[in-house]
């Protein structure tokens, strides 16, 4: 994907102030601040209103709690690398762009050319990761911040030969507290690509961050072909609102389509955090909200549980390329 | 009744499995005077359901072995609920395993008589080292309404072996824990003071017939109820009922068993009384059918033509009211019998399977019984609830895997037009499959001749209880227990009755030698959609269908459409039963929390396990609906 060379269809207006830091990157606009940084390699803060949306830099999602039928057929033995990769990543590089001008070199001493913020109609922050797997793939992960504040990202993963079948392949956000509930244009219930002719399209509220009570945790929550996801909280971590403001007013992010319908899931737990637990009572107290915008899910499979394996045209295939997108919308107040 | 000196090598030999047991009988209700009938008032019939008193021990020699004695004393006893399974009352571990049997590991055993090298294993279950024994005592007064009449008991389920005493006299013997064992108790029962003796024993050679997927539970866990039998007593009722090929005559054939009291009290000769046979329809109350009979041992009315029926099926449970009326000589009745019929047909015509002349879709459900506060003993709310969710969801179809259950069920589903196949209490997966592996070295009932009448009588049995149930479209030989001339001795029984309905058996499958003489239809569980289209587009000349497909454990029920659509593509496929209905879980309070959780196997220190295996269901074992329940409702939505 050439993204430096890429336009934006948009005013050309300079409403985005850009700052070279040494360790991070800032974007600032009206009612929003993002920043980026180079040590962690990915997005540390996204603020819209003055609330914060990142727990941790969002990372490739690689891993679904094992399911039963994908224990039952040895999927998840034999996608087991899938998990580390999921676990540990590391950023491989980092390319930044204004209004698609490539900005290297950015990093000290040669920010010292800046002399201070730059302004941009639009800026674009590249992170090419590999993955902890035999051999290694490479996934690109391309964030471009709009005047609005709109960000749309772009994910490749680039598959590779010898790898194995992924169970998932998506964008996980950690965000810093529990949501209170989100509201989605999709399939009603939970939906996976094998098992969602039953799903209703329309506008769906769910409050809180049900996790489906399957007798042993494991994914759930999937909802597949979504035009959008917007994500409500009223609590923050920041320490001088809380008493005075905490749960007082409600604030939301949205996640849009780019062309295409995602998949999502939005819970109060990591893949690995359902992964650990064999009841539903092990899960620790939910404090997080963990949204996970999907480009490919593998089916649930329903044959049986011993075995068989989900039917071939739904499974992700680990030596072919994925690519997908979507947009981060900050909604006003 | 002759004398009979209870012994506990009955345990051990496949070959008793009842002892002075009265014979199986139709579940129809009786009455005694128009008044009652009228208001569907059971006064011939006294629950013994409540607290009992209760030891436990774990194995029969350390059990009281004198404890049917009036005058034993129980300072040492509990109490328990009956109906209760022991193990959820706290006195037994709770254990779930699947297809292995429950001693796995811990003692090694072979079925009497299944192999060359193994004789009768005397002492097997009845000297085993745990084997634990429920002695149950109750003392009861006979409610005034009963007195005077001869007096049965039904135990309507008991795991796994009873033995009966009332008085201190013994009374009998059974197997068989999901039908109902009824027993005659005139010749001891007096008016006050009656003490009622139940000793229950966890495991027998039944044990080998009960491997079923479920939490492993004993006990008294079904109703006890004692019923009393006016002068004259229809002692079984058989409304033979068929829709005819016009779709709008049905057919009435019957035959009564009666009995009198004359033995026992003295009474009138049962020639002198008449019987009454009435048919309304249940919505009008019009009577469509009356005839009058004279009375006998044996009441045998042939085939009559009705006018004007309305068929039974899905969307359309049309029922009649058959009243059988024993009328003495002054024209009163003396006893009134009821139950509720229907008239449908079902049969293979041109090799598809064909209810009231149109191919049959069945869009079903295993269903187990469950509750997860209390297991096994359910309730008419729960049957009312999952009733609820059938029709919410599409579902038209249950199996009642894999043992009979309570008689209400039927009751139901003839009243909610929902389709049944009624499976026998039989399954012997871990005497035949082994590390997912056929392996049937010793395999009972197999073609074992010791195990042949224990088996019949199972399907004898389930035959009798509910063949009057016009939802029973398919009688089901038992599940997963291989094949052998046993097997086909159930079958050679209900083919005797010709009663019209057609004989499921899958386990055939594994065994072809058994093709032509087991099972009617081609039936296989978990077969993939590739599989069942290569039996489709080959050779096979049964009726196909999947008794066991769509297998719902945890997040799963993908790829339903490639199951649906062969329905569109080959008629002789029609449909499958999805494994299962409701997840199997306990409720308990979680020790750290002091919350609600849900427990499955290996959560009781119970081993060997098969862990969360039991949690296949459309629903949560709570009751509420799995996410997937969607894609149900959906595509049997599209072929109702």
């Amino acid at each position: 994907m050439d993204y430096m060379n890429r336009k934006q269809n948009q005013d050309t207006q300079r409403k985005l102030k850009v700052v070279f830091g040494d360790v991070v990157l800032g974007v600032h606009g009206d009612g929003f601040e993002y920043l980026f940084s180079y040590a962690v390699g990915g997005m540390v803060s996204l603020t819209a209103g003055g609330r914060e949306w990142l727990y941790r830099a969002p990372r490739p999602a690689f891993w679904r709690a094992t399911t039963d039928n994908d224990r039952g057929s040895g999927f998840s033995f034999r996608s087991a690398m899938w998990m580390g990769a999921d676990q540990f990543v590391k950023t491989e590089r980092i390319r930044i762009g204004i209004d698609g001008e490539d900005m290297d070199p950015f990093l000290a001493p040669d920010n010292n050319r800046f002399l201070g913020e730059k302004e941009a109609a639009f800026l674009t922050v590249a992170f090419l990761y590999t993955t902890a797997t035999t051999p290694a793939a490479e996934v690109e992960v391309i964030y471009t911040v709009e005047g609005t504040g709109r960000i749309q990202v772009d994910v490749k993963f680039h598959g590779k030969k010898g790898l194995p079948q992924l169970p998932v392949f998506g964008m996980r956000f950690v965000m810093p507290t529990k949501a209170d509930g989100y509201c989605y244009y999709g399939l009603s219930g939970e939906t996976y690509p094998d098992r969602m002719a039953g799903g209703e399209k329309g506008e769906w509220k769910v409050d809180g961050l049900p996790v489906t009570p399957y007798l042993v945790p494991q994914d759930c929550g999937v909802h597949m072909d979504t035009d959008w996801l917007q994500v409500y909280r009223s609590s923050v971590l920041a320490n001088e609102v809380q008493g005075k403001d905490r749960g007082r007013s409600t604030f939301s992010l949205r996640f849009e389509k780019v062309n295409t319908p995602f998949a999502f899931s939005c819970l109060p737990y990591t893949a690995l955090e359902l992964e650990s637990a064999t009841h539903q009572e092990e899960l620790p107290p939910a404090r997080r909200t963990v949204t996970c915008i999907l480009g490919a899910v593998r089916g649930v499979g329903g044959i049986d549980s011993w075995g068989s394996d989900v039917e071939e045209q739904w499974h992700i295939d680990g030596e072919k390329d994925i690519a997908y997108s979507f947009a981060i919308v900050p909604v006003r107040e | 009744m002759s004398v009979i000196t209870p012994q506990l090598s009955w345990l051990d030999d496949p070959e008793v499995f009842r002892v002075n047991m009265l014979p199986a009988h139709s579940d129809h209700r009786f009455y005694e005077s128009e008044a009652d009938f009228a208001e569907r008032k059971d006064s011939l019939y006294q629950s013994l359901n409540g607290e009992w008193q209760f030891f436990w021990s774990k194995n029969a020699a350390e059990r009281p072995a004198d404890f049917y004695r009036e005058d034993f004393d129980t300072s040492a006893f509990n109490t328990i609920s009956v109906p209760c399974h022991i193990e959820l009352a706290g006195y037994d571990r709770i254990h779930y395993i699947n297809t292995m049997y429950p001693w796995e590991g811990h003692q090694y055993r072979r079925p009497a008589f299944s192999l060359e090298s193994v004789g009768a294993q005397p002492g097997q279950f009845s000297e085993a080292e745990y084997n634990p024994v429920g002695s149950y005592r109750l003392r009861f007064d006979l409610e005034e309404r009963m007195l005077g009449k001869r007096v049965c008991i039904s135990f309507e389920g008991v795991e796994q072996a009873m033995y009966v005493w009332l008085n201190g006299q013994f009374i009998g013997y059974g197997e068989d824990s999901f039908t109902p064992s009824d027993f005659d108790l005139t010749p001891y029962i007096r008016e006050k003071g009656n003490v009622l003796a139940v000793e229950v024993h966890k495991r027998s050679s039944a044990a080998y017939l009960e491997d079923q997927d479920f939490f492993r539970f004993s006990g008294i866990f079904r109703n006890v109820t004692l019923y009393a039998k006016p002068q004259i007593h229809v002692e079984d009722l058989w409304a033979r009922t068929k829709l005819k090929e016009d779709g709008k005559s049905g057919e009435l054939a019957l035959r009564l068993r009666l009995s009198e009291a004359g033995e026992h009290t003295g009474g009138e000769s049962i020639l002198a009384y008449k019987v009454s046979v009435l048919l309304k329809d249940k919505k009008s109350g019009n009577a469509l059918f009356e005839k009058i009979l004279p009375a006998a041992e044996t009441v045998q009315m042939e085939p009559e033509i009705l006018r004007d029926i309305q068929p039974w099926e899905y969307k359309h449970p049309n029922l009649y009211d058959l009243e059988i009326r024993l009328l003495s000589a002054d024209g009163k009745a003396a006893e009134i019998a009821a139950c509720e019929i229907g008239f449908c047909r079902i049969a293979i015509e041109d090799g598809i399977m064909k209810l009231n002349g149109k191919r049959l879709i069945v869009n079903g459900v295993n269903r187990h019984e469950w509750n997860a506060r209390t297991g096994r003993v359910t309730g008419m709310e729960d049957m009312l609830s999952d009733m609820a969710c059938f029709h919410e969801n599409h579902i038209n179809s249950v199996r009642t895997c894999h043992y009979p259950n309570q008689i209400p069920w039927y009751e139901l589903c003839d009243r909610e037009g929902i389709y049944v196949m009624a499976e026998t209490n039989l399954e012997s997966h871990g005497s035949w499959q082994k590390m997912n592996r056929v392996e049937p070295s010793w395999n009972v009932p197999g073609s074992v001749p010791q195990w042949k009448e224990a088996v019949v009588d199972r399907m004898r049995t389930n035959f009798e209880t509910f063949k009057n149930h016009v939802c029973i479209l398919f009688w089901s030989l038992g599940n997963e227990s291989y094949a052998g001339d046993n097997i086909q001795a159930m079958q050679e029984f209900l083919e005797e009755k010709q009663d019209g309905r057609l004989i499921h058996y899958e386990g055939v499958f594994h065994n072809r030698a058994y093709d032509k003489t087991i099972s009617h239809m081609e039936s296989r569980m978990y077969a993939s959609p590739k599989q069942v289209r290569e039996y489709l587009e080959g050779d096979g000349t049964k009726p196909f269908i999947l008794c066991e497909y769509m297998h719902d454990m945890g997040n799963s029920l993908g790829g339903m459409k490639s199951y649906m659509d062969l329905l569109d593509q080959f008629e002789h496929y029609q449909g499958g039963f999805i494994w299962d209905f409701i997840d199997q879980a306990i409720l308990v309070k979680d020790e750290i929390t002091g919350r609600e959780v849900l427990r499955y196997g290996g959560d009781f220190d119970d081993r060997p396990s098969d862990y969360e295996f039991s949690g296949n269901g459309i629903l949560f074992a709570d009751r509420t609906p799995k996410p997937a329940i969607q894609e149900v409702k959906y595509y049997y939505g599209l072929y109702e």
